[in-house]
């Protein structure tokens, strides 16, 4: 939508002189902030968290995500899993249409899957189907092998049931099969209108509990309640706007001036006293995103396992977190687990250590790899230039400087340049993070494979043979059990030191109901209430 | 006068050529591309993304398809926001600069002008401490402190505007028409103070003067128009700068203007986006210091023969 100057500026003369009174509304549309700008709002190719927000309130999964983020019944009403663990079968809700009044089929959720594998596409989350989850086929059709969309494990086999064949079982697949990785796809309106459509509230047809009515780039997307929808008795809040709040100070301003209900995320300067001055409504609580430094395996001394660990355990995380970058970031010596409470990750010798403890320790094992005051370590640590990065880097290289006297220096880079540093070999310590592709250990874990991500250098068979172990097994107690072995092969080898677990920081209006601590993330509107 | 206008067309194109050439290879120096490594994506599958962009075609190639498409005015694909061409998003983003730009010129450019004149004419009286106040606060205090504390004072504390984004038409422009316009009236008033006061000590005002014509007439007939010249000579390249959007505004006050656009591409390495931006930018500034070379010339006669 652009605005036509002369309609602008014939505006500004009309209201200028009668604006400046009128007070901020209360007009019963449900103001989010959505940080940046959404790279995309086409279902197969949007990869940002923030606009799967937007993308969840107008397209629906097979399952969907209640306010807590527990998986619930979502266009699907039900699903049988086979014995083995590798076959799903979903059955959709009777009577399903999409916003325009279309029959809602099985075989539109398959086409969404074949247009995110389809390498004209060109969608990063293809990932999902043949690596987080291993469905028949779909390696296959996402590394342009072959275009026989027959070869894929999705089929429709009626008009109401999908059926997903996987190589291997996997618990975690219904984490999988919400609108972020599954919508589906309205075939005659994408024919007819290719992406395009996804951003033409004219065109566009969506299946959520919202259909998106107007998009500007670089200020809201307007979502209105979508009549259609098979619970939209149960839809309380009538419209949504996702505004771009680039500027976080900005977006503070605006909730504070009542512009904005939710917003994307808290100033670190100020989250101390709103915390204080606001209780009620500043909230934090655990994300998947993961923050743990990397070594580089191919330089001395970091080959060595005693100074990796020296360097893990003189970090203070308490410290750290809670007095030098105050994020509200949790601290961790594990690395798959505190996502899932199920889960319970391998005894670590050093949780259960006092800080002093551990600092002696280190400087043992410094002294051990051959290093001290007359000899100290010099290093490098690379992370992008975020404030909250360099706070981070700027507190472990002082503590690394007091606890065993190492020389650290802070290389501070762009993000786009400290992507493509990690595969080179200018670095000793990288300031690395993972988001978690949903809140379960085995996510972080099978990342770590060293046939999975070889930029770490890390040659461990007996880590991919344990995942292999664990990969086979279709109960999720058992192979949770399974992956805690493989966990602390891999917490044993100390090729990253894991520091903390970063919180999604949201200041809540006290008017807004059901939005609650969701650790994967999901706030879908159809859940929260404005009293 | 036509001789001189297309010349001075066909200099802006060579000089926009020349832009685009040297953006489009120094940009690729930069470490980093538009799709860096996710790293939980296969090898084969980052080809596949690359390719759909003509990314992994040699440099040369990238940059004859490139200029192909400037020629035919398509300005390619954007990398950073999937879902719009680069034409698109400069349609989008463009209107929002060119009003917020053309405002704050306007306002910009009468109570400077005003300022200037009132401070020259009563040289050392209050409107002259005050405008000189106002020219050293608006120069000194620079952007990104005045405009979040204006909006603390108008939308925070008063309520009376909102304070960012493009939600309540006209009201969501005056505050940040007048933070962009604050540093250009003080530089305008203080340009036009001393210019108005070098016109009046000048010899064809002091003859004036002599021969008994009253003080209004003095300044209307005979050092109005002197006196305006550097002011427009000044407007000219400032107009291109406010009008193709401040980058610092639409980000306090998050405007949805094309400078936004511009930042986020650079850091994200959209390519296109980056070349866009800075070709429309580039052509701003050539066809505004053109207009300022006519308007110049048809105020003072000498520019004319130069």
């Amino acid at each position: 939508m652009t605005p036509n100057l002369r309609t602008m500026l014939g505006l500004l003369a009309m209201t200028a002189a009668l604006s400046l009174t009128a007070p901020a509304l209360a007009d019963g549309v449900l103001d989010r902030g959505v940080g940046s700008e959404w790279s995309s709002l086409d279902p197969q190719v949007n990869f940002d968290a923030a606009a799967g927000w937007i993308l969840a309130d107008a397209y629906e999964g097979l399952v969907n995500f209640d306010a807590k983020g527990a998986i619930i019944p979502g266009a699907a009403e039900k699903w049988d899993m086979s014995a083995d663990g590798k076959t799903y079968t979903f059955t959709l809700r009777e009577g399903l249409k999409w916003s325009n009044g279309d029959p809602l089929v099985a075989q539109d959720f398959v086409n969404g899957i074949l247009r995110t594998l389809n390498p004209e596409t060109a969608s990063e989350k293809g990932y999902y189907f043949y690596s987080t989850v291993q469905i028949k086929g779909a390696g296959a059709l996402a590394n342009g092998e072959t275009t026989d969309s027959g070869v894929l494990g999705v089929t429709a086999a009626d008009a109401r049931t999908v059926v997903i064949e996987m190589d291997a079982p996997a618990p975690h697949m219904l984490d999988l099969m919400g609108s972020f990785q599954l919508a589906p796809l309205h075939g005659p309106s994408f024919a007819a209108n290719g992406a395009g459509g996804f951003i033409d509230p004219a065109k566009v047809v969506s299946n959520g509990a919202y259909v998106i009515t107007e998009v500007v780039p670089q200020s809201h997307v307007l979502l209105q309640k979508n009549p259609n929808y098979w619970d939209a008795a149960n839809v309380k809040v009538e419209a949504v706007k996702y505004h771009v709040t680039e500027d976080v100070s900005t977006e503070l301003k605006r909730y504070d001036a009542g512009e904005i209900d939710i917003t994307y995320d808290i100033p670190l300067a100020q989250l101390e006293t709103l915390k204080a001055e606001r209780p009620g409504e500043v909230m934090t609580f655990a994300s998947t995103y993961l923050i743990y430094y990397s070594f580089n395996l191919s330089v001395a001394p970091f080959d060595n396992v005693d100074m990796r660990r020296a360097l893990s355990l003189a970090i203070d995380r308490e410290v750290l977190e809670g007095k030098i970058v105050k994020g509200g970031a949790v601290p961790t010596f594990a690395y798959g687990g505190g996502f899932d409470p199920a889960y319970v990750g391998p005894q670590l010798a050093e949780a259960t250590m006092s800080q002093a403890e551990r600092e002696a320790l280190a400087q043992e094992l410094y002294a051990k790899a051959g290093y001290g005051p007359d000899n100290p370590l010099k290093l490098s640590i690379a992370t992008t230039v975020a404030e909250i990065n360099t706070r981070r880097a700027n507190g472990i290289a002082l503590m690394w400087k007091k606890v065993l006297g190492v020389e650290a220096q802070v290389n501070g880079q762009e993000r786009k340049a400290w992507l493509d540093l990690f595969y080179t070999d200018d670095w000793g310590v990288f300031a690395d993070n993972l988001v978690g592709d949903f809140a379960g250990p085995e996510t972080f874990l099978s990342y770590m494979r060293p046939s999975a991500e070889p930029g770490y250098g890390w040659v461990k068979p007996e880590y991919d043979a344990a995942m292999d172990v664990a990969a086979v097994i279709p109960d999720k107690a058992a192979r949770y059990a399974a992956l805690a072995a493989a966990e602390k092969i891999l917490l044993d080898d100390y090729i990253f030191a894991p520091i903390a677990i970063e919180p999604y920081r949201h200041l809540v209006k006290p008017n807004v109901k059901g939005f609650e601590p969701s650790v994967a993330g999901y706030h879908n509107s159809q859940f929260i209430t404005m009293e | 006068m036509l001789r001189f206008v297309v010349k001075r067309i066909w200099d802006g194109v060579l000089t926009l050529a020349a832009l685009a050439t040297l953006t489009f290879f120094v940009m690729r120096l930069a470490p980093g591309g538009p799709f860096s490594r996710n790293r939980k994506i296969s090898p084969e599958v980052q080809a596949n993304i690359e390719a759909a962009f003509h990314l992994d075609e040699p440099v040369w190639q990238q940059f004859a398809r490139y200029m192909w498409g400037i020629l035919r005015g398509d300005l390619g694909p954007s990398t950073r926001f999937r879902d719009y061409s680069v034409n698109d998003l400069i349609a989008s983003g463009l209107p929002y600069s060119l009003t917020l730009g053309f405002w704050a010129i306007v306002v910009a450019s009468i109570v400077g002008i005003a300022l200037g004149f009132l401070g020259a004419l009563r040289r050392n009286g209050f409107t002259d401490y005050a405008a000189g106040t106002v020219g050293v606060i608006g120069i000194a205090i620079p952007i990104f402190i005045i405009g979040p504390l204006m909006q603390l004072y108008f939308s925070v504390h008063l309520g009376w505007l909102p304070v960012g984004g493009w939600n309540d038409g006209a009201r969501s422009l005056i505050l940040p028409v007048l933070v962009l316009a604050l540093p250009n009236i003080a530089y305008i008033s203080r340009l036009t103070r001393a210019s108005v006061i070098e016109t009046l000590r000048e010899n064809h005002v002091r003859t004036a003067r002599a021969k008994g014509i009253g003080a209004r007439r003095v300044l209307s007939r005979h050092a109005m128009v002197g006196a305006l010249l550097p002011v427009v000579a000044y407007l000219g390249p400032a107009a291109a700068a406010l009008i193709t959007g401040s980058i610092l505004i639409e980000t306090v006050f998050a405007f949805p203007g094309i400078g936004r656009f511009f930042v986020d591409a650079a850091l994200n390495r959209d390519y296109p986006l980056v070349m866009g931006i800075t070709l429309t930018y580039g052509g701003f500034l050539i066809v505004f210091n053109i207009l300022t070379d006519l308007l110049r010339g048809w105020m003072d006669p000498r520019v004319r023969n130069d």
